[in-house]
C-alpha cells in the first residue's frame, strides 16, 4: 500500500524530515543581508560617537567608600562654598576642577553653581542607597551606586537654574528628593527662570 | 505504524486522540499544561488590578493611592507580571511543546509537580510579603534596599521550581527522541521553545547566584555587583519572553492561516543567534553606571555587533511571510495584500498575534535597540521611556501572544468553548488599542524627564519646585486612559479565561466548515493546504524575482525599516543637544 | 492538520549537512549559550567591577 508522501512545505508545528539546510530564496537573502548591513550601522555608531560625540557615559570611574566621599565633600563644599538656600550650602568652584555631589536619603549636597562652557568632573556617588541622577530638563541621567565614583567630564552648555530629579527609587522619601545645579552664562550672570534657554 | 515502545512508556489509556489536530496526547502532561496556565492566568488577574491602581496614581489629577502603598503596589505589579504571570505561562508552553507538540509523554510527571507546587509555594510567599508590607523594594530590591528574608526564599523557590521543570523539559526531548516519537529534527515551534528553556537557564543561574547570598546576607553584597547579575535575571527573562513569543508566532500562524516555514535553515539560525547572544543585552541597564566600562557596554548592548537584533528582524520578516505564503497557497486573497485584508481578522487568535508581531516590533523592538545604546541611554535612564518601551514588548508583544495562544488552548486543551465569544473577539482590539496609547503617551512623557518608579511629579514636599512642561499632565492623563482601557481588556481576559475553563460549555463534536460561536476560526475552518502545495509553492517561487513569494511582507518590513532608521537617527540629534559629557 | 508519518528513509547522519547537525544539537547549543554569557557579561563585567581603580578621590 502506498501511501501519500508528506509534503515538503510545512508549518511550524511539523517535523522536518531529511536535509533541510538549503538556501534561502533571493528575497529572503535580500531581507538578510539589508538588517544585517543595518545591525553593522546601529553598531558603528557607538564608538563613531566615542570619537566624534560629545556625550559618553564613560568617565574616570573609581572605587571609593561613603566615609572618604562624604568627607572629600565636605571638604569640597568648605574651600568653595559662597553661600546657601534653604539650609543647603552653594559651591562655585573654579572651571577644570573636581567637584563633587554626594547623593543621600533623600537631598543631594551641595548646590552646585557652575559657569556656562566651561568643563569640571563632576564626581557622583551616593552614601547609602542607589540613586538616580537625573538633570532636569536638560535630561541627562545616571545611576549613583554607593561604593562607586563616577567622575564625569561635563560642560554645561546651557545656562539656568536646574534641579536633579531623584530617580532610583532609594525609599519613602524617594518622591521629595530634589537637588539644585545654577548655571551662570558667560558674562556671569544667573538667569531669570522665565529666561533660560534650555 | 512506529516500532513497539519501551517499558515504562505508558499506556494507551494514558493518551487521547486530539480531534483536530490527530495528535497522541499524554494526559498526565497535559495536566501540567493546564495547572500552570491557570495559575498564571491568577498571576495576570493581580497583575492587572495592580496596574489599574498604579495608573490612577501617575495620573496626578487622580493620585489614587498614598505614596508607601504606590511603591508596594508597584512591586507586586512588576513581579505578579514579569516574573509570575509570564514564568507560568512559559512553564505551560514548555510542557506542551515537549509533549503534546512531538506526540510524547510528559517524563517525569511527579518531579513536574513537585516543581510546580515549589513554583506556587514561591509564588504565594513572595506576593504575601510583598503585600503584607515586608517587602517595599521595587522589582529590583537593589541592596542595600532590604527586604524580609521570606521575601528572597521564596523568589529562590519559584527559581528552583522553574528550573527543574526546564530541566524535565530536555528531559522530555531526550525520550521523545529516543522512544522515536517524531521523526527528521524538532518541528520550529519547538525548536523556539528550546531556545526559550536554554534562556531560561541562563536566566535562572545568575539568579540564584544573586538571590541566595542576599537571602543569607551573610556579607554585604556589593551594590554594583549585584545590578550586574540582577540584571542577568532581570533582563535575560524578558528574553525567554522573547523566544516564547515567538515560537507562538509560528504555532498562530500556523494555526490561523496555514502559515508555512520560508526556510527551516534561516529561521533557526535566528533562534540560534537568540540563543549565544540576547541575555548579553541586559547591560542595557547598566549603560550608565560607574562599575563597567565602555567597552564592556558597547560589546554587550548591542547584543555581540547587533548580532540578536539580526535574529529578530528575520523573524520579523519570516513570520509574517509565511503567513502570506499560507495564505497564497491555499489561494485566499490577490493583489499585494488581499493576504491580510482576506484573513480572519474576526478570529481572536489571529487578531492578538497580528497585534502582537507590529507593536513588539514597531514601538517595542524599535524603541529598546535605540534607547539601548550606551550614549543616547543617558538621555533615557530611569525616565518614563523605559517603562514605555518594555510595556511595548512585554505586553504587547508577548502577552498578546499568550493571549492569543489561549483562545486556543481552551478548546484544544481544555476542549470547552470559549466564553464571552462576542466580548473574546474584540478583546485583542481593545488591549492593543489600550496598549498603544500607554506605552506611546508613557514614552512621550519620558522624553520631558518625567521620572519612573515615582510618585509624585508635583514635587510638593521637595525643596526645590520642578516646573514641568504643562503638556505633560495631559500626557500623563491620557496615557493612564490607554492603560485604564489595557487593562479593562485585560480583565476582561481574565474572566473569559476562568469562565471558559471552569464554566465553558464542552466543546463536543465540531462540524468542519461551520460556524460555531465560542471556537475560533482555526479549528471550524482548518487552514489545510491542498495536496500539490509544493508544486504551487514553487510556482510562487519561481520567476518572482527580488521581490519573492511574499512581496506584501517584503513591502512592510522595508517601512519597518524606514521607521527604524528615522527614530534611530531623530534621538542621536536630541542627544547632541544636550550637555557635554565624558 | 494532521501528523502523517513520512515515508521516506531517515537519511544517513553522514547525509546531513554539519550546520543541520550543530543546529539540532541541543545539548551544544545550552553549553554555547552559557558560555558565551558567562565569559563576555558575568566574567567580563565582574572583572571590570574587581579591577577598578580605588585610588583616593582626587
Amino acid at each position: 500500500m502506498s501511501a501519500p508522501v508528506t509534503p515538503e512545505t510545512h508549518t511550524g508545528l511539523d517535523s522536518p524530515v531529511g536535509v533541510w539546510w538549503k538556501p534561502a530564496h533571493r528575497a529572503e537573502k535580500l531581507w538578510v543581508g539589508i538588517a544585517f548591513a543595518w545591525c553593522m550601522v546601529l553598531f558603528a555608531m557607538m564608538p563613531l560617537w566615542h570619537l566624534k560625540g560629545g556625550q559618553n557615559p564613560s568617565g574616570i570611574r573609581r572605587r571609593t567608600d561613603p566615609t572618604a566621599f562624604y568627607q572629600r565633600t565636605q571638604e569640597f563644599i568648605a574651600q568653595y562654598k559662597v553661600g546657601t538656600d534653604r539650609g543647603m550650602p552653594i559651591v562655585e568652584p573654579p572651571p577644570g576642577s573636581d567637584i563633587y555631589l554626594a547623593g543621600m536619603t533623600f537631598q543631594w549636597t551641595p548646590i552646585l553653581r557652575l559657569r556656562q562652557g566651561a568643563e569640571y568632573t563632576l564626581h557622583i556617588s551616593s552614601l547609602d542607597v542607589n540613586h538616580g541622577f537625573s538633570l532636569f530638563p536638560v535630561n541627562v541621567n545616571f545611576q549613583v551606586v554607593p561604593g562607586y565614583d563616577y567622575g564625569l567630564r561635563v560642560t554645561p552648555t546651557s545656562a539656568g537654574d536646574f534641579r536633579i530629579i531623584c530617580n532610583e527609587f532609594c525609599g519613602i522619601g524617594h518622591h521629595t528628593m530634589v537637588g539644585r545645579v545654577i548655571v551662570v552664562d558667560t558674562a556671569g550672570r544667573e538667569l531669570a527662570r522665565s529666561e533660560e534657554a534650555r | 505504524m512506529s516500532a513497539p515502545l519501551p517499558a515504562g512508556a505508558g499506556t494507551p489509556a494514558d493518551f487521547r486522540l486530539c480531534p483536530t489536530t490527530g495528535r497522541r496526547i499524554h494526559l498526565p502532561g497535559e495536566a501540567l499544561v493546564k495547572a500552570n496556565a491557570v495559575v498564571s492566568i491568577v498571576a495576570l488577574l493581580i497583575g492587572a488590578v495592580a496596574a489599574i491602581l498604579l495608573v490612577l496614581t501617575r495620573w496626578q489629577a487622580v493620585h489614587l493611592l498614598p505614596a508607601e502603598w504606590y511603591y508596594r503596589v508597584l512591586t507586586a505589579h512588576g513581579m505578579s507580571m514579569l516574573i509570575f504571570f509570564i514564568i507560568f505561562f512559559e512553564m505551560a508552553v514548555l510542557h506542551f511543546a515537549s509533549t503534546a507538540l512531538l506526540n510524547a509523554r510528559a517524563a517525569a510527571p511527579r518531579l513536574s509537580w513537585a516543581a510546580f507546587a515549589l513554583m506556587a509555594g514561591g509564588a504565594l510567599l513572595v506576593e504575601a510579603m510583598i503585600w503584607g508590607g515586608k517587602a517595599d523594594v521595587l522589582f529590583t530590591s537593589y541592596v542595600p534596599l532590604r527586604a524580609h528574608p521570606l521575601y528572597y526564599l521564596g523568589i529562590i523557590l519559584f527559581a528552583v521550581g522553574a528550573l527543574l521543570v526546564v530541566g524535565v523539559f530536555f528531559a522530555n526531548l531526550v525520550v521523545a527522541k529516543r522512544e522515536r516519537r517524531y521523526t527528521g529534527s524538532l518541528p520550529l515551534v519547538v525548536y523556539g521553545a528550546v531556545t526559550a528553556a536554554i534562556i531560561a537557564v541562563i536566566t535562572l543561574l545568575h539568579g540564584a547566584a544573586i538571590y541566595v547570598p542576599t537571602f543569607l546576607w551573610l556579607m554585604n553584597v556589593d551594590p554594583q555587583v549585584y545590578r550586574l547579575i540582577w540584571w542577568a535575571l532581570g533582563h535575560s527573562s524578558q528574553q525567554i519572553n522573547v523566544a516564547a513569543m515567538v515560537a507562538l508566532w509560528y504555532m498562530l500562524g500556523a494555526l490561523t492561516v496555514g502559515a508555512v516555514v520560508l526556510n527551516e535553515k534561516i529561521s533557526r539560525l535566528a533562534f540560534v543567534l537568540y540563543i549565544l547572544f540576547i541575555s548579553m543585552a541586559s547591560a542595557h541597564h547598566l549603560l550608565v553606571d560607574p562599575g563597567m566600562g565602555s567597552a564592556w557596554k558597547v560589546v554587550n548592548t548591542s547584543y555581540f555587533m547587533y548580532m540578536a537584533v539580526l535574529a529578530s528582524m528575520i523573524h520579523g520578516f519570516t513570520v509574517p511571510a509565511g503567513m502570506e505564503l499560507g495564505q497564497r497557497l491555499r489561494g485566499v486573497g490577490s493583489g499585494l495584500f488581499g493576504w491580510l485584508r482576506r484573513a480572519p481578522w474576526g478570529d481572536p487568535g489571529f487578531s492578538s498575534l497580528v497585534f502582537s508581531i507590529v507593536v513588539f516590533g514597531f514601538v517595542g523592538g524599535i524603541t529598546g535597540v535605540t534607547i539601548g545604546t550606551e550614549q543616547i541611554n543617558i538621555i533615557v535612564h530611569n525616565t518614563l521611556r523605559s517603562p514605555g518601551h518594555f510595556h511595548a514588548t512585554v505586553v504587547s508583544g508577548t502577552a498578546m501572544a499568550f493571549m492569543g495562544t489561549t483562545y486556543y488552548l481552551i478548546p484544544l486543551v481544555f476542549r470547552r468553548k470559549v466564553a464571552f465569544w462576542g466580548f473574546s473577539r474584540v478583546q485583542p482590539y481593545l488591549f492593543a488599542g489600550g496598549m498603544l496609547v500607554f506605552t506611546i503617551f508613557m514614552t512621550f512623557a519620558g522624553s520631558f524627564g518625567v521620572p519612573r518608579r515615582h510618585w509624585d511629579i508635583s514635587f510638593s514636599q521637595a525643596p526645590f519646585d520642578v516646573q514641568f512642561n504643562p503638556a505633560v499632565d495631559l500626557v500623563l492623563a491620557i496615557m493612564a486612559l490607554g492603560g485604564l482601557t489595557a487593562a479593562v481588556a485585560a480583565l476582561g481576559f481574565v474572566a473569559v479565561a476562568v469562565t471558559s475553563v471552569f464554566f465553558g460549555e464542552p466543546l463536543g463534536a465540531i462540524t468542519e466548515g461551520v460556524e460555531l460561536a465560542g471556537v475560533p476560526r482555526g479549528i471550524t475552518h482548518p487552514p489545510r493546504h491542498r495536496p500539490d502545495v509544493d508544486r504551487l509553492n514553487e510556482e510562487l517561487h519561481a520567476g518572482r524575482g527580488a521581490m519573492g513569494p511574499a512581496p506584501g511582507t517584503l513591502v512592510l518590513v522595508f517601512i519597518f525599516l524606514a521607521a527604524f532608521i528615522l527614530y534611530f537617527f531623530v534621538n542621536w540629534k536630541v542627544l547632541s543637544a544636550v550637555w557635554k559629557i565624558g | 492538520m494532521t501528523h502523517a508519518p513520512p515515508t521516506r528513509d531517515d537519511p544517513e547522519p553522514r547525509d546531513i549537512p554539519l550546520g543541520q547537525r550543530l543546529f539540532d544539537n541541543v545539548f551544544l547549543l545550552l553549553v554555547a549559550g552559557i558560555v558565551v554569557m558567562l565569559v563576555l557579561y558575568t566574567g567580563w563585567g565582574l572583572w571590570e567591577v574587581v579591577t577598578l581603580d580605588s585610588s583616593p578621590l582626587p
